[in-house]
């Protein structure tokens, strides 16, 4: 079976002014589906790069990148735009939750972009926060929940395309320990039911919760356990 | 999409509702004069058109100028002249008027006394109320009789009928005259101030008051259906080669009607100016709260586009939002110019006109104010880097 992600000596430079940041240097890199893959190293060392890379937020400066045996380079931001919409389910740290919506509105969001019609919308996006255990919380807005809720709702909305890959880039790092380890209870399970998970964290504990480590490092990868 | 964008739109713009409004300040005072200005010029045209038309547009009135060494051109045999020269006139009436005092015992009045000839109320439509207008035997034998206009006899005779009975009109010297008739009330025709006149014999008239030969206007009465405005011009036309243009002043309603619809002509294609002004300057003010709106939702679009909102749907939400907040401006600028509108009509006495057409470009102008003035703004957030537009605090 194709690996669900590939990459191929990709690198990501950032030039500032004179200096030549090389946020990734040389990355290769294939992650096959259904895999649990925890991502750590230290901070600055290339990790949010390489998962803005792998869920094309970003472009690599050079290198090639297969995302669900689709090839990203030369796609223009519209198609990127589909990737992201149906490949791709990002959780961020900071949530990203659209503030002057309800929660329910929230998970929706990404099937509008999918052309999904609005009853339909709702029943996927209701479905997917019972999943994370939020059903009641549906009519709250983002400042009416709390730490550990609004990354459930930020979960659900990763889930509702039915997305290949979920990548989560330091989901536990705005939450206390406990609310954390729920957090990361509720991605096992997602790999459980088959999906294919890259967690990044610093944590080194949650890290050996995963199949795969993977360790960061000056912008290049190094494999561990 | 569509429906989801207008929604969002909504939302942004009771999110703010002060900046909003401000931010349409311009459209709304644009939209709204330019709707006052149309409404009420288009009023105050129907207003004067009906009336000018109410009196009746198939008279034409010439008055010859006194001081015009050519005047002695009009006198009582260029009625004929006229007649035979233009085509379409019915009857040309020699009037000869001016003011004068009018008594009865203690009630006294100021009128217009006009000395007319006897075909006069039946050229004009003009009906008695009663007794008789003065006959052609009257006039040759120059009798002194009067026929009253309503509003005098009302004045002059309050609680009982003027027929019969006897008035005096004042000019150098007292004369009484027997009233013969009263006229039913009829609508004034610019020139043609029926009910405040007393009409005498045109033969007593120059007998008392000028020099016979003099006549101070013609009255026209137009061919049935024959077109009034070309009569005028005919008219016109022959008195300038006759008489010259300086020897007279001609009065049509015809042509006052024609050229109040002209007018409203001209300042609607003045106020289409207006009003591009003004939707500019509005337009500029909607193009910089865009922006405002673009910056301080970076972060949204960020979150929006890592969702899987292409380049497009981001342009098409903040255009739709530019397109309902314009909207929304013309909208209350109509409401605002309607009101205006009718507070001033109410005030000078107007019927109101409003023109729903003028709603629909309202409408339809602010919209597209929307998306010309949107474009570039949504513009730069559809071309927003989606990892700096998530990073934005
Ligand atoms: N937009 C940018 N411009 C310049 N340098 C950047 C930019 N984004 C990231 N970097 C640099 O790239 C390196 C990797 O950053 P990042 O991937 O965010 O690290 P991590 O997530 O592992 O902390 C850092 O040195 C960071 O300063
Ligand atoms: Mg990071």
């Amino acid at each position: 079976m194709k690996p669900v992600i590939e990459l191929e000596d990709v690198r990501r430079y950032y030039t500032m002014g004179e200096i030549i940041v090389k946020a990734l240097d040389g990355v290769t890199l294939t992650i096959s589906r259904g895999d649990f893959v925890s991502i750590t190293g230290p901070s600055g060392s290339g990790k949010s790069t390489l998962m803005n890379l792998i869920g094309c937020l970003d472009t690599p400066t050079d290198g090639y990148i297969h995302i669900d045996g689709e090839m990203t380079l030369g796609m223009d931001e519209k198609d990127l735009a589909y990737v992201r919409n149906q490949k791709v389910g990002f959780v961020f740290q900071q949530f990203n939750l659209l503030a002057k919506m309800s929660a329910l509105d929230n998970v929706a969001t990404p099937l509008l972009y999918t052309g999904v019609p609005y009853r339909e919308r709702r029943e996927i996006a209701m479905s997917a926060l019972k999943k994370v255990g939020l059903a009641d919380r549906m009519k709250h807005r983002p400042n009416e929940l709390s730490g550990g809720q609004k990354q459930r709702v930020a979960i659900a909305r990763s889930l509702v395309n039915n997305p290949s890959i979920l990548l989560a880039d330091e989901p536990t790092g705005a939450l206390d320990t406990h609310t954390g380890a729920q957090i990361l209870e509720l991605f096992e399970e997602l790999h459980s039911e088959g999906r294919t998970v890259v967690l990044v964290t610093h944590d080194t504990d949650i890290a050996r919760h995963a199949k795969r480590q993977i360790h960061v490092r000056d912008g290049r990868i190094g494999e561990a356990g | 999409m569509i429906w989801e964008n207008i929604h969002l739109a909504l939302k942004a713009m009771v999110a703010s509702k002060m900046r909003t409004l401000l931010s349409l300040l311009g459209i709304v005072i644009g939209v709204g004069s330019v709707i006052a200005i149309l409404t009420l010029g288009q009023s105050a045209t129907k207003s004067i058109t009906q009336t000018i038309v109410e009196g009746g547009l198939e008279t034409i009135t010439i008055f010859p100028d006194r001081s015009d060494p050519k005047v002695g051109e009009f006198d009582e045999e260029f009625t004929d002249v006229l007649k035979k020269n233009v085509d379409d006139i019915e009857t040309v009436l020699p009037v000869n008027s001016s003011s004068a005092l009018v008594r009865v015992e203690q009630e006294s009045s100021n009128a217009t006394v006009s000395g007319v000839v006897s075909s006069y109320a039946a050229v004009l439509d003009y009906e008695v109320a009663e007794g008789e207008f003065f006959t052609l035997a009257d006039n040759l034998s120059s009798r002194q009789v009067a026929v009253l206009g309503s509003e005098v006899a009302a004045e002059l005779f309050p609680n009982q009928s003027a027929v019969g009975r006897y008035i005096s009109i004042f000019r150098n010297q007292a004369k009484s005259y027997l009233v013969i008739a009263v006229m039913e009330e009829k609508d004034a025709n610019f020139n043609l101030q029926y009910n405040a006149s007393v009409y005498i014999p045109y033969n007593t008239y120059t007998d008392r008051f000028v020099k016979p030969t003099f006549v101070g206007s013609y009255v026209i009465r137009v061919a049935d259906g024959a077109d009034a405005l070309a009569v005028s011009d005919n008219v016109s036309t022959y008195l300038d080669s006759t008489v010259g243009t300086d020897a007279y002043r001609i009065f049509s309603p015809a042509s006052l009607a024609e050229m109040a619809t002209s007018i409203t002509g001209t300042l609607s294609s003045f106020l289409a100016a207006i009003a591009a002004i003004s939707l500019l300057v509005g337009g500029i003010g909607i193009m910089n709260i865009m922006l405002v709106s673009v910056a301080e939702r970076t972060k949204e679009i960020g979150v929006r586009k890592a969702l899987g909102a292409s380049p497009r749907v981001i342009m098409g939400q903040f255009i739709t939002e530019a397109m309902v907040l314009t909207l929304t401006g013309g909208l209350l600028g109509i409401v605002l110019g309607v009101s205006i509108s009718y507070i001033v009509a109410r005030a000078v006495e107007w019927q109101l006109f409003i023109s729903y057409t003028s709603f629909l470009l309202a409408a339809g102008f602010s919209t597209l104010v929307g998306v010309f003035f949107g474009w570039y703004p949504a513009y730069k957030a559809s071309k927003l880097d989606p990892i700096e537009a998530l990073n934005y605090e």
